[in-house]
Order: C-alpha cells, then structure tokens, then sequence
C-alpha cells in the first residue's frame, strides 16, 4: 500500500474543532453513564489477565481492610502501590480510568509534536495532532486510511479493557508518559515515569534502554537517514544510576506499604516470570505451560522471557538513529509475545503506528495486518464462548484464535520493522507537483 | 557431496536476489490468474456442498465414551407397566374429551406425580412479546436418586403438543412420561436424580421451565421460581409419540442457533434402539430406501417419466435420501431453530435428543418405548463426566453414517477464500492507475521513427474513510429496521409498513453515494474500495460463522459468494438500475416474498432468543446492499 503522506495540508489546516477536548469528554461520559454489559467485559479473559483484572484488584483490597495479607492467597498479583492508592486516597472508581485514557491521548499527542519538532505551546490544534488524539482512541483501518480526523472511531482493543477497568490502562498511561518525557528531554520526570511502568508490569524494562538512548539523542524523525549514535555513553551510565536509585525508591515504599515483608514481589513480578495462574488469554504462553510436564517448566519460563529480552539490542543496534521507533518495535514485541497478554498490549502498539506517519507509505502489508486483526477479534470472543459457556469445543479451539493474535501481532510488528528500514533507501522517483507543492513519492513499474 | 559444498558456497546475495525474483514472479502469476483461481475456488467449494450427501465423504458412527456401555443391561419394563401406560392414556382421552384449561391439565400431572410420592409442582409463566402475551403451565416431579446426594439429573420430557405438527397432541408420550415416573422409582439402581416435565404447548413451555430451573429468566418471561430444583442436568430425553403405533423411532437433535448434542447420545440411543428394543432408528421421520422398497417413488423427488434404471439405482436412492435429511438438518440450523423441545435443553448445556415415534400401523408400542428409554437412561446413569468425548459438529447423513467437520466446513471456507482473494485484488487493483505517455527514446530514437509509448504504473490513494462511514451507516439502517420489525406498530400495520421499509432501504443506499467523493485520477474510485472491503468484511463473515453454524454459513456462500464477488458498474444507468434492484430484493426481498418467515423469525427472536431474525437484518441484508451501491456507484 503506497500512502501519500501530505504533510503541507497536515500542517496548515487549522480552524477544526479541537478533537482531544471532545474526546475526552466522551470518554468521562463513558465513564459515567451506566453501561450494560460491563460486568461481563470485566469477566472478559480477552481484556483482563489476573495480573490487571479489576476483580482481583477487589478482591485485594478486600483483604486488605479485613487485615489479611493480600499475597498470602496466590490470587492477587497487582502492585503495592496499587493497593495503596486504592485503599487510602481514592476508591477504584471509573472516572479515574477514564482520566488516565485521556492522559495516555493527551502524550501521544505531545510525543507526536516533539517528533514534528513543533512548538510545545502552539495554540491552535492542527488537523494531523487531532489525527493523533482520535488516533489513541481510533481503529487502526482509519489511521491507515486517511489523514481526515472527521471521524473518531473508538480503537476497541483500548477502550473495552479502559472500560472492564483492567489496570492495563494504567501501564499503557505510564508507558505513553515516559515517552513523552523522553522526547521532550526530560530525563528524570522520564526515568520516574519508566520506573512506574516497569514496577506495574516488569516486562517493560524492555523499553529502558530506547528512553535512555532517546534521552540523549532526539525523538525527530531520522529512519530515512540512517546514521551511527552519537550520544555519549557516560550519560547513558548516569542516567541508568537515576533510573535505578527511582527504582529502588519505588520498592522500597512497596516494601513499606506491605509492612517490610517481600511476599508482594514474589506475586506480582514473580507472577509474570513465573506464570502461576493459567487462565486462558490471548497470547501465546498459557496453552504451552498447561501441556507441559512440571520438570521442564523452569527451563521453558526461562527460553520464554529471555526470547523476549532477546529483542532489545538487535532492534536498539538496527534504529540506533531512531531511538522512540525503536521503543515502538519493543511495544510491538510485548504486544505480540508478552506473558499475561490482553489486547490493551497489542491495542498500544496498534495506537502508536499513528506517530510514524512516514513509514505508513512503506508498509507492504497493511490490509494483511487488518485482516488478521479483524478476525482474531471476531474469533477470539467466539472460540472462548464455544470453550467455555458453550461446551462444544476445548482449549484447542481457544488457543487456535489466539495464534491467530499471535499472527495479527507479527504481522503488525515484522511489517513495521520492515518500513522502518525501507524507508532509509528512498524512493525510484521523487516528482514535484506544481499545484499545492504536494511531495508525492513514486514508484515506477514497467 | 561435492552438489552440497557448492550448494554451501553460493554466494548469498545472489540467492536473496533469486528469492527476490521468485516471489515477485509467484506474485505476479497470482495476480494475472486471480479471476481464473477465484472461479475454481468458487467453483470447488460449490461443488463440494452439492457432493456433501455422497456416501464417500460419511464414515460410520461409533462409541467415544467407554462408559456408556449402551445395550449392555437387562430392562426391567414389562406389560404390567404397559398396563399402566394405557390407563393414563386413556385418562388424558377423558381430558381431551372433557376440554380442561391449561391450568387445570397441569393440576392433573402434577397430582399424578403426587400420587407417586414424588415432589411435584406446577410452574406458570408469561411470555410478553410485540404479538401479544403467551402464558401456559408446566408440571415436574424430581425423583431423587437413592445413591447419590442428586448433584446431577436426567430429564425426561414430554410436550403437550407434538413435532409432528397440525396440531397433534402428544398424548401418548405424557402417558410414557407418567407411568415411567411410577416405573423407575422402584428401582435403587439411579446415580442421578430423574426430573419428569410435561411441558405446556409446543415450545415455550419447556423454554419457561429451564429459564426458571436455571435462574436466567429473561425480562419478557414472567415467572415464579421453581419450588422444588435438582442438581446439574447433564442429559434430557425428549419423548414425542402421537400417532397410535410406530415402526421407527426417529431421533430430532438440532437445537436453537446451530448447536447440536454430543453424538454419543444419538450413537448409544441408535445400539438401544436396534438390540435392546428392536425398533430400527431414524433421521427424523425419514425412512431409509430400503424400509420402502415399494413406496420409494412416492418418497422419490425424481418424476415418474425418468427411466426405471435410473429411479431404481441404489446409488442414487442412497444419495437422494441422504441429500434430504442434509437438506432438513440445514433448514433447522441455519434458520437457528430447533427440530424438536429437546433443542431448547441446549443453550444450557444438556446434551438432549427428541425421540420420536414415526406414526404407523405397526408394530411398536408402549413395550418397546418403555424398554428402550429405560435402557438409555441405564446408560446415561453411567456417566461420570459429561459427555465430551464424541463430535459437537457433524452431519448425521444416516443413521449410521455422519460427516466429520473436516469433511464438510472446507466447502464454505473455500467459497470465503475465494470472496477474501476477490476483495484483496481488488484492494491492489485500486492503489494503481495505468499512465500512458510517449517517451522519447535517446540514442535509439533515431532507429526507429515513430515515438514510443510507455505505460507507467503510477500509484494512487486509497482514501477509506467515506466507504466505512457508507458501510457503517447501511449496518445502521439494518439495527433500525430490525427495530421496526420487532415493534408492536410493525405487526398492527403490516401492510403499511412492509412496502414503507422496502421504499426506505432502497431510497437511502442511493443517498449515502453523496458521501462518497466523485471520482478523480488522483484517487482511486470509492466503488472499488467498498467493493474490495465489502468482500473482506463478506468473506470474515462466512469464515467465522462457519465454526459457530455451518449451515448458515453454507447458506450465506451460496446467497453473497457469487453476487458479492460480480457486482460492479455498468456503463449504461439502466443495467446498473436493474442490478441494484437485484441486490435490493436479494437483501430485503424476504419482507414481501416469505411474510410466514418473518413472522416466525422474530417469535422465535423474542421468545427463544434465537439470533437468526438480527443476524440477517443486521449483518447479512447490509452486506449484499453494499454490493448494490458498488453498482450505482459507477454508473453515476
């Protein structure tokens, strides 16, 4: 798929609407109304995991007020910090949810401005960052499609585990935030931004190394001319001590909240390390480790999370230049390969495509990649009623959908990597229209 | 070895060019042959539905679950217990006769079940639908199982009106129902309580009673809960005897929205019914060839003037009579509903057949129906799981014979496949446009005097957003008019209503052409797009639903796979008029041409929630609409 990607209209089209202010507003409204057939999305497999389920979060603080040690049962793995938030300043209720969604839309928005190298305090709202805002919450067929922000579709893999309050949203907002602080150059509202992400979900320490290496290069746009890093590694060094000294604060107030004890790690991060509760979701482990015979579990938990470590220096060596496409590719990993997946996961990825629009032109597959999203979303749902309510089928069926994920999320992610790199050799024939001045790239084919 | 060492020592860019080149190559050979390969898909796939009757594509049935052990104990059931039947029998002639309210029938079974000692109770329930309001009354009895603490049960059933339909009552299955019930509680062999239901009218009787059971009482049912409730029902067994004797006995298994029972239990059913009772099993109330020798060219859809060889050959009697019960088992399932009361039992997860006595002058009776529901009741009491071994998804051809998935869902899928390879060819169709322009050749120019032409491939947008905003509002016009059909206003003034909706879904498609943009060389023409996503969207369809109920998948390739896939624009207004009222009446045509269809589609909506009625409203009715746009799209 060959996208012209006009940047002198994205640019100058002023006057609209500004689209976050109205979105916003409908998500809070969302947040309010009484919706029917929540409870079933916070029952939901696809969208919770027990590591993010709302339920569980209940449950834990359930424990918590009747002085009974939420980690002692082996059914509640969210942080600490969760914990506390809930229980001493604020009851877990939607609005908050839907507060973080619009903090997650309002970063993507100025990670997108740093990217262009806009002024950070333009007053007018452009028709492309309108783009980007519906695109947080928007489907990924109309990113592809077109450069109009007129229509807001709501990108369900975001919206429903926002709405089932999976805490997902939460790891998503951070991620988004420790981005945007990264592009923006700063690097210790940055680091403590990661250092939050990688306490929610310890997956995450996969995007350390792009945010230190963005924190001293720039988040402009250098994929089509590729070129050897620059930044000095000394920085990297100091930055990685103030990461750790955040981090080590941030563990040591989780070891505070739970009274000095450590029980709190083991279920949390170990949960994901260590995978304890099979429940179905829709990525790729959970079908594995419920086949395998206990004395090969250790050594299959440990191929599974290093093949995900695996991915950091390759893809950190090949976009050197490119340091926050670099931290797109690892989101593209985690939302493909990560234990414990649920569709927030790819949904981010699949969100984030929006900020790279030079590379939309050079992807091979787009309609491939929405196909098989498109089915997988239809399939999922399906197979786990046929599994699960139904009787008819088994677990087999269930894991067949979610290789169709796993597919769609390859796809996403190898398509991705490959207009990255594409993008570096330019083009057969650059032409230069006369009317508008529209830079329109060509390929000839004879 | 020395082939291997030069194999090793090629040098590697070469071969990722050679890589390069062959899958550009395999791309472009696809892309030239894509109408040929789509035609054979299309065609294979149809081919295939028509060849799912042949006795090639069957295997024979079999036993999954070892301990079943159908046909494997000695029944206890004899004349005395005949006896009893008859005079039950010959009591619920007196009600007939004496022309009692549902209320006061209810009232009698359930102080015949008292009599028994059994608890027993009556339900009353009220359906609220826009046709009105629909009431009855149940009655049950639990027998609780003296060996086990009755966290399971069996349910055996009977409706006050039977399948066979025109209003025969099932008096004979209550009668078996009842003197069952006094039959098997003086025996300790039960691991499993037994719930006895005789459910009012057809249908919605039985549909209250396991809303109530269950505790999903939907918001049009009204009801009071069920006084006395047992543990998990694991099997139920439907019986439907109405006529005064019966030859074969023939087994109903289709339940609401395509799903079907465990085969086991029309397998074992089938072993019970031949060695422990000695009356041949059916699909449905069709009798196999060679049970009428004589009467075949009655049963035979072939018109007497073709040859006797022909109407006589084995083969073809075989195959016409396994296409008729395919044919009967896809009307059911692709429709959603249920061939008999036992379909309702399986939206909760009860494996349950119907068990119905083909009406004959001989020579079966109560004997034998008492023997054989006792014997597969025996093996039910064998469970220890639920049934989960034997298929969820297969064709009974015969009742020996069935089709595996594997033999059967790949017809649908290859007509998907084929749609899905039509859409994406026409996605890529779209992104190029063909530039003729005369190049002057340098150097060579002077060889040969006329200027060349070259054709440029020049790419061009894809702009989707107004072809999903046109796709999204025809799903849009088909929730509303699903919502006007299933209004009360709808049904008060049907013939104001149907030519209105029909004027208004033809009228608004041709409105929505406004918001796609006109045609420039700059972008690609909006009528490829939305037929290039009308196909993919068509094609997920087919595909997902084939796993979820084949039939309507079947259904839905043989209607869209081949108008979907040729709609396109004509240069003439007028044959592109005519196609797009060809998809009109292909999408609604349905409202004027099958009112009883509609009529019966949106009861069987409200009361038994079956998806069928907003599924082609919503999903199927949009979908070939799209493809009349793609038509005028052009022509304008």
């Amino acid at each position: 798929m060959r996208l012209v990607v006009d940047r002198q209209q994205l640019n100058t089209m002023d006057g609209r609407p500004a689209v976050l202010p109205v979105l916003v507003c409908f998500r809070l409204l969302l947040a309010v109304l009484p919706l029917p057939g929540q409870h079933l999305l916070k029952h939901d497999h696809q969208i919770n995991s027990p590591l993010t389920s709302y339920l569980r979060l209940k449950e834990g603080l359930w424990m918590l007020d009747n002085n009974v040690d939420p980690y002692m049962g082996g059914s509640f793995h969210h942080s600490p910090l969760l914990l506390s938030v809930f229980s001493t300043i604020l009851p877990p209720i939607p609005i908050i949810w839907a507060v973080s969604d619009a903090v997650g839309a309002w970063a993507l928005l100025r990670i997108w401005r740093a990217r262009q190298g806009l002024s950070l305090h333009k007053a007018t709202t452009s028709t492309a960052e309108s783009l980007i805002v519906s695109a947080y919450v928007s489907s990924q067929r109309v990113k592809y499609a077109s450069n109009q922000p007129s229509s807001c579709l709501l990108n369900p893999y975001l919206l429903f585990p926002s709405l089932a309050l999976s805490t997902s949203t939460f790891e998503n907002s951070f991620t988004l935030l420790a981005l945007m602080f990264a592009s923006e150059g700063k690097p210790s509202s940055a680091l403590l931004a990661i250092a939050f992400t990688i306490h929610l979900s310890p997956y995450s320490i996969l995007l350390l190394l792009p945010i230190l290496m963005l924190l001293i290069t720039s988040p402009t746009s250098q994929l089509a001319s590729p070129r050897p890093f620059h930044g000095s590694i000394n920085r990297i060094a100091s930055l990685f001590g103030e990461f750790m000294l955040y981090w080590l604060v941030l563990v040591g107030a989780a070891c505070i909240i739970t009274d000095g004890s450590w029980s709190w790690m083991k279920a949390s991060w170990g949960a994901s390390l260590t995978l304890p509760d099979l429940t179905p979701n829709p990525g790729l482990w959970w079908y594995f480790f419920t086949e395998m015979f206990d004395h090969f579990r250790p050594f299959f938990l440990m191929v599974f999370s290093v093949h995900l470590v695996i991915y950091i220096l390759p893809i950190c060596i090949k976009f050197q230049h490119d340091p926050l496409y670099a931290a797109f590719l690892l989101i593209g990993v985690l939302g493909t390969f990560k234990a414990y997946l649920t569709l927030a996961d790819p949904g981010l990825f699949l969100s984030m495509i929006s900020l790279f629009p030079e590379v939309h032109g050079y992807l091979r597959h787009p309609i491939v990649t929405t196909l098989l999203h498109l089915h997988a979303a239809f399939l999922l749902p399906l197979q786990h009623v046929l599994w699960v309510s139904e009787g008819r089928g088994n677990a087999n069926f269930y894991y067949a959908a979610s290789l169709v994920m796993g597919m769609a999320g390859g796809a996403g992610l190898v398509d991705a990597c490959w207009a990255g790199m594409r993008i570096a050799l330019g083009d057969v024939k650059v032409e230069l229209e006369g009317k508008g001045q529209v830079a329109r790239w060509e390929v000839a084919q004879e | 070895m020395d082939r291997i060492r030069t194999f090793l020592r090629r040098p590697k860019v070469d071969a990722s060019i050679a890589r390069l080149r062959r899958r550009r190559r395999a791309a472009a050979i696809l892309h030239r042959n894509l109408t040929k390969f789509t035609t054979a898909l299309f065609i294979i796939g149809y081919t295939w539905m028509l060849l799912i009757p042949i006795p090639l594509l069957s295997q024979g049935t079999y036993i999954d679950e070892n301990a079943l052990q159908p046909a494997q104990v000695n029944t206890y059931w004899n004349w005395g217990d005949v006896h009893t039947a008859d005079l039950h029998l010959y009591q619920l002639d007196g009600i007939i006769d004496r022309n009692l309210t549902s209320e006061q029938r209810a009232e009698f079974f359930r102080t015949e079940f008292s009599k028994l000692g059994l608890a027993a109770s009556t339900q009353n329930y009220t359906f609220t639908t826009s046709k009105g309001t629909i009431s009855g009354n149940n009655a049950y009895a639990v027998m609780s199982s003296p060996r086990a603490a009755g966290t399971e049960a069996t349910v055996i059933s009977a409706s006050w009106l039977s399948t066979a339909g025109h209003g025969a009552l099932n008096v004979r299955g209550i009668s078996a129902v009842l003197s069952l019930a006094a039959f098997l509680k003086d025996y300790s062999l039960w691991a499993k309580d037994i719930v006895f239901v005789i459910s009012d009218d057809y249908l919605h009787g039985m549909h209250a009673w396991l809303n109530a059971y269950h505790g999903t009482i939907p918001s049009n049912l009204h009801t009071d809960p069920l006084e006395h409730i047992s543990g998990v029902i694991w099997t139920a067994l439907n019986i439907d005897y109405s006529g005064h004797s019966f030859s074969h006995l023939g087994v109903f298994h289709e339940g609401l929205n395509g799903r079907l029972p465990n085969q086991d239990l029309i397998n074992s059913f089938r072993l019970i019914s031949h060695y422990t009772g000695g009356v041949p099993m059916t699909v449905y109330d069709h009798l196999e060839p060679a049970d009428l020798v004589d009467r075949w060219s009655e049963w035979s859809v072939l018109p007497s003037w073709t040859p006797a060889f022909i109407r006589r050959s084995p083969q073809l009697q075989q195959y016409e009579y396994r296409a008729r019960n395919v044919v009967r088992h896809i009307g059911y399932q692709a429709r959603g509903t249920c061939s008999g009361v036992h379909g309702l039992f399986h939206q909760f997860r009860i494996d349950a057949i119907t068990l119905f006595a083909v009406p004959a002058k001989g020579p079966h009776g109560f004997h034998a129906l008492g023997k054989i529901v006792e014997s597969t009741l025996r093996t039910m009491n064998n469970l220890l799981e639920r049934l989960h071994a034997s298929f969820f998804f297969y064709i009974l051809t015969s009742p020996g014979t069935f089709l595996k998935i594997g033999m059967f869902l790949p017809s649908a899928i290859l007509v998907s496949v084929a749609m899905l390879f039509k859409g994406l060819g026409e996605w890529v169709d779209a992104g190029w446009v063909r530039e003729v322009s005369e190049v002057s050749l340098k150097g060579t120019g002077s060889l040969e005097k006329e200027p060349k032409t070259k054709d440029m491939w020049r790419n061009r947008r894809r702009p989707m957003l107004s072809v999903l905003i046109t796709m999204v509002a025809t799903h849009v016009l088909g929730v509303l008019v699903f919502n006007l059909l299933c209004s009360r206003r709808f049904d008060e003034n049907r013939s104001f209503f149907v030519p209105a909706i029909l004027a208004a879904v033809s009228m608004v498609p041709p409105a929505l052409l406004l918001l796609l943009p006109k045609n420039t060389p700059e972008v690609a023409p909006s009528s490829v797009l939305l037929k290039s996503s009308n196909l993919c969207l068509a094609s997920t369809v087919i595909s997902i639903m084939s796993l979820l109920n084949f039939s309507l998948a079947a259904m839905l390739a043989l209607t869209m796979g081949v108008p979907l896939a040729t709609s396109s624009r004509s240069s003439s207004t007028t044959t592109s008029l005519l196609r797009y009222a060809a998809y009109c009446i292909l999408a609604w045509g349905w409202l004027v041409l099958l009112p009883e269809e509609v009529e019966s589609a949106i009861w069987n909506w409200e009361v038994l929630g079956v998806w069928f009625a907003p599924f082609i409203c919503i999903v199927y009715a949009p979908l070939v609409m799209q493809a009349g746009i793609v038509c005028l799209q052009g022509s304008s």
